[in-house]
């Protein structure tokens, strides 16, 4: 495999950790978020 | 005789306690309906990608037993987590449910689906040896790969369709679609 | 890192600058202004054919809707089963190019199917869906499992398997199924809002 070869693979790799990161982390946010309101919302509703 | 013991049934599961909570509950009935819902995608997403195989559309380098023995698990536990939701909703709505023309159709339709599935099951262990690695399946199991996917489709438009009231026994339903949607003259509830 | 290096990671380069501008998009005031913005054009869907049918015949809109839901199940299908591969979860001894290359394919099919019909049924919708909050998840997490999918996971599928990392398999396959989920939970959502 050429030198040139590998770096455009990592390239790949590296991109696909980073988006795969960002998704992750974001939908942790979005997800946490979600699960607290409607905690919140039955509190209020069932004490 | 049958429609007035679903409903005297209906009407007793309706009258208990746990029913009426679920019905009335904030968020989890909305919850089981979701789970209902989204557990196509381990159901059905499996069984369709058996019947696409068996059809030559899936995997077709991949035996077909392979296949069929990989995706079952998943099928049958989504199928599994789709029955006790499914039963989950009946027992939060039961008297509409119980006289719900679109689910009694859904019903006999999985029926149809399920002895579709067993005789499918028996046909394909008995001849699997002789094409396994073949693209496609022998005609008898591709029919049945294709009244598979027939009767799902159906299931699945008849499930949406339960929401629609058009044949609600509230409204006052005579003739074929009284009798068929269960509706008992004079009933009481809904 | 020289100018020729950089030039090597151009990808990643881009993906950051996206997740970098989406971030700044949503949490800037432009986020408002698009959504204002995008107000006649959703007036506008609500009077095509799509939309007159979708509120005039309420079957034709629940069958539409069906296949929504079927084209989402043979969807959701594929990607458990190439992302569950990617994980080794359970579908071990099926040939790994094979299943991935004929899931996508059978996962953009679905895709299809499920774009269109979406459309039609957003039509149908089109004013009750412009003021729910859960739709633009929806569609922000429709717009990333998209990109996601043909700009990052396909490209990176189809160089030779060996040659990927166990973390960035793991890591792909995950976001995958959690990107395609919340679609689908978000698009539950929409059914019991409004």
């Amino acid at each position: 495999m050429s030198d040139k070869k590998k770096v455009a693979m990592d390239d790949l790799q590296v991109s696909a950790l980073a988006a795969s990161a960002t998704i992750l982390i974001f939908s942790a946010i979005y997800w946490t978020v979600q699960i607290q309101s409607v905690r919140e919302m039955l509190e209020m509703a069932y004490g | 005789m049958i429609n007035q013991a679903v409903y005297s049934f209906s009407v007793w599961l309706d009258s208990l306690e746990s029913s009426t909570l679920l019905h009335e509950s904030f968020y989890m009935y909305n919850w089981i309906e979701s789970t209902h819902v989204l557990f196509l995608m381990v159901s059905l997403g499996m069984l369709f990608l058996i019947d696409l195989r068996m059809l030559g559309y899936a995997f077709p380098n991949v035996p077909a037993s392979k296949v069929a023995e990989k995706l079952s698990m998943p099928m049958f536990f989504g199928f599994a987590v789709m029955i006790i939701t499914g039963l989950l909703l009946f027992y939060a709505i039961p008297v509409r449910s119980g006289q719900s023309l679109w689910l009694r159709i859904k019903v006999v339709l999985l029926i149809a689906a399920a002895v579709n599935a067993l005789l499918f099951h028996w046909r394909m262990k008995r001849s699997i040896s002789s094409w396994d690695t073949d693209a496609k399946a022998p005609i008898g199991l591709r029919l049945g790969a294709v009244l598979s996917i027939i009767f799902w489709v159906l299931i699945v438009i008849c499930g949406r369709l339960i929401a629609y009231d058009w044949f609600d026994c509230a409204h006052g339903q005579s003739g074929l679609a009284g009798v068929l949607a269960g509706c008992i003259d004079g009933q009481a509830q809904f | 890192m020289s100018t020729a290096s950089l030039g090597s990671y151009y990808r990643t380069i881009i993906t950051v600058a996206v997740v970098l501008l989406a971030t700044a998009f949503l949490f800037s005031s432009l986020r408002v202004d698009a959504w204002v913005g995008l107000k006649p054009f959703f007036e506008w869907m609500g009077t095509t054919w799509f939309g007159v049918i979708g509120t005039t015949w309420g079957a034709v809109f629940a069958v539409v809707q069906a296949f929504h839901l079927l084209a989402m199940a043979l969807m959701g299908g594929a990607i458990i089963v190439s992302d569950g591969r990617l994980l080794g979860l359970g579908f071990s001894e099926m040939d790994e190019r094979e299943v991935l290359d004929k899931s996508h394919t059978i996962f953009s099919r679905s895709l299809a199917v499920v774009l269109l019909t979406g459309i039609f049924m957003a039509c149908g919708v089109a004013m009750k869906i412009y003021y729910l909050e859960v739709y633009w998840y929806k569609m922000l997490a429709l717009s990333v499992g998209i990109l996601f999918t043909y700009g990052i996971k396909k490209p990176l599928l189809a160089k030779s398997l060996d040659d990927i990392s166990p973390l960035v398999r793991r890591a792909v396959a995950l976001s995958s199924l959690v990107v395609w989920f919340s679609v689908a939970g978000a698009g539950r959502w929409i059914g019991f809002s409004g």
